[in-house]
Formats: structure tokens, sequence, C-alpha cells
């Protein structure tokens, strides 16, 4: 069983998170596994493709980056080369493992942004294989669940909230379930401008 | 404060630390550092290695499902290379990114542990959230230390971590904002805390 077994019958060109008891693996032409694997020689080498910076731009690297071996790089820049690779080779599935692990908040940012891209404008399927669905949870159209490559739930992106138990909850979803606790009526937010307003207008309205 | 290491102008004191890093920070060199000056080192990099982990440290985790498993993920192999290099007798222990990878429940239990057997913790990490952990931030990009201080003064910095790319942490975004609201008049770094603030 492989990663790829778990997408039969999923629509391509969707963005989609995975959770669960696996490691990734694909004998597949046409999927990648984007990680921190860390190639021999150097980055020029690896990627095979010492004319076309485009993708590293991509990826957030300069073109200096090219002539570094694996060892002298982190790797959140060996995560970013396996996706730079993994666009230069034009695979139609791409599978993150972890791959926020590594990234400040600017960067999942961009990558969020990019992955929106890859899928509308490329048709690309993105999975991205992680234990925190807050990183992704605004983006991702469906959320797979597995045990050993067998698919134990789908939740689509409308349901989040009502499997928050059976998931890592994001701190925003933490304190706002303190204050239900507390039988304060307030709704599930993702934005804390949006959780800040509303505590605003429910203290207001108890002055 | 009692310097503990001196590595690449990097000082780091007697205190449990967080070293805030960008994705761009190679850990090599650091934890070949550690190694070599006795610190016990957590990395993701997956090994061959047995790990001889005692039973009452499986069940004090409540990991004695890791006990018999035969296919570790990733995750379960961390977790059982924190669990049996906790035997150790080192006073320091440095996790190079790898607490990240867990859940609240494991992050929660180590730390309490550490504190417990009076070691000392740094913590090397791209993830704000974990900041809040330990008692003291540097902040290091492009291999310098930018900033360093008590956690509570380094993320009222929140423009230099802004520019570095690192939101605040929820907690602390929110208190600022409720702050500047003046619902509340200081910053708060526990949820139950400012919970309990605004709504007694």
């Amino acid at each position: 069983m492989e990663v790829a077994n778990i997408l039969e019958n999923k629509n391509q060109g969707f963005i989609y998170g995975l959770m669960g008891n696996i490691n990734l693996t694909t004998n597949y032409n046409n999927y990648s596994i984007i990680t921190g694997y860390r190639f021999s020689g150097t980055v020029k080498d690896y990627l095979n493709s010492n004319k076309d910076i485009s993708s590293l731009k991509m990826v957030m690297l300069k073109e200096d980056i090219l002539n570094k071996h694996a060892s002298e790089l982190s790797i959140g820049d060996l995560k970013k080369i396996s996706l730079a690779k993994a666009l230069i080779e034009n695979k139609e599935y791409l599978i993150f493992d972890y791959f926020e692990k590594e990234m400040n908040a600017h960067e999942k940012e961009y990558f969020k942004r990019l992955w929106k891209r890859l899928t509308n404008d490329y048709h690309k399927t993105i999975v991205i294989f992680t234990n925190d669905i807050t990183s992704f949870w605004d983006i991702a159209q469906e959320l797979i669940i597995v045990d050993k490559y067998k698919v134990i739930n789908t939740i689509p992106k409308d349901k989040y909230y009502d499997f928050m138990d059976d998931i890592s909850k994001p701190e925003i979803i933490k304190f706002i379930d303190l204050l239900k606790a507390k039988n304060i009526a307030i709704d599930y937010y993702q934005d804390p401008k949006d959780l800040l307003k509303a505590i605003y207008r429910l203290k207001e309205n108890t002055l | 404060m009692q310097e503990l290491f001196n590595l690449n102008n990097k000082t780091l004191y007697d205190i449990d630390t967080t070293v805030l890093i960008t994705s761009s920070f190679n850990m090599t060199e650091d934890a070949i550092y550690f190694i070599n000056n006795k610190a016990v080192v957590i990395t993701k990099d997956r090994t061959n290695d047995f790990y001889e982990i005692p039973n009452e440290l499986y069940e004090l985790f409540e990991e004695e499902d890791l006990q018999n498993k035969k296919e570790l993920t990733l995750i379960d192999e961390i977790k059982k290379k924190i669990l049996s290099s906790l035997n150790s007798n080192q006073k320091v222990f440095v996790f190079m990114n790898v607490l990240t990878y867990l859940d609240k429940p494991f992050k929660e239990k180590l730390i309490r542990y550490l504190k417990l057997t009076n070691k000392k913790m740094i913590n090397y990490t791209t993830e704000i959230e974990e900041t809040l952990f330990l008692d003291y931030i540097t902040v290091i990009y492009d291999n310098k230390v930018i900033m360093e201080g008590l956690k509570e003064q380094v993320l009222q910095e929140e423009k230099i971590l802004k520019k570095l790319g690192f939101h605040l942490p929820f907690i602390v975004e929110l208190s600022n904002g409720l702050k500047y609201y003046g619902l509340v008049n200081k910053v708060y770094f526990k949820n139950e805390d400012l919970v309990n603030v605004l709504w007694k």
C-alpha cells in the first residue's frame, strides 16, 4: 500500500489534508513526495537543470544556492529544493511530508498561495501530510484520516469543526472552547482579529 | 546568568531557552558542538538505532503502545529517541526542531519531566507558539543573533519578529489587541489566564 491508494477516486486539481499513522512512500512516476531528503552532490546536480532558475524563485530560494552541497543546507532549504525538483519534473501529484515544520509564518502563507496557484492554474493535486490542521485548514478542501494507508475518515472542509476532538486543535479553537465552557455564547473563528472583535462586542454588551 | 555554551557568537545561559530560527538555518554545526560538549541532542534524522527505554518511562509518558510497535512512523521514532535519551546522566537536552512534530500532551509531559529532574532544555524551532514553553528566547536570522532576552520581553518586539517572518503567538497577539481596546492591562501567555481575566 502507498500514498496513491489513498487518492484513488479522489478528484484531481484539489488540495487535500492528510493525517495518520503512516510513512509516505510511492512508486508512481506522476507522484512526488516533498521531503527534506539529503541528496549527494550539489543542488545544480540534483536538479539537473542549471538554466531554469524560475522553479528556485517559486520556492523562495536564490540562484546562489545552486553551487551548494546538500550537507551545507538546512532541512527547510532541502524541502524547498525537493519542491523545486518536483516542479521542474512537472509531476501531477505533489505530496508534502510535514513540509510546514521547518517554515516560519511568512513562508507558510507564501506556500499556501503557491499551492492554490498550482491547483487552480496547473491542475496539480496537492496533499499536505501533517499532524497540525492549523497550517492548512483554510485551503484544504478535504481532510483524509488514515491508519496504515487505510482511509478511516474523510472530512469535508465545512465539517472540520465537528471533528475537532479527533484532530489537533488550533490554539484559537482551544481558546474559544474555554470561553464556551464558561457559557459565553461565541462562534468559532479562524482569524484572531475576528475573535478580538467578537470579544469586544460581547464585553461592550455586558457593560 | 551563568554561561553554559558559547558557539558561533551565540551565548546560551543556564536557563531553559528557545532558539527561534528561520528555515534557512542549518543546525548541523550547532548539533556537533553540543554533542562535543556533552549535551544530549535530539534530531529528526531517521536511524537504525535500538532504543532502550525503561517500562516506567513508557508508562509515565502514556506511550505503552510504542513498546512493541513494529512499523514506526517518523513521530514514533522521535518519541522513542527522546524517551531513550531521558536515561542519560547529562544535564542539558537540546531539541533540534523536533518538538514541533509532537502532540501537545507529550511535549507538556517532557517539559515537566525535564524540570522535575533538574535538566536544562534548549529548543531550536521555527514555530513561534513553542516560544511560550520556555523562559528565555534567542532569535537567529542569517546565522546572527538578532535579539535575545526573557520571553516576556522578546515577545513584545512584534515589529522585529514580523520583519523576520514570524507572527506573534496566538495568545500574545490576542492579548495585545484586547490591551489596545482597554479590556486587559497586560499581555498573557496562557489561554486559561486570559479567559479568567475576561470572564471571572
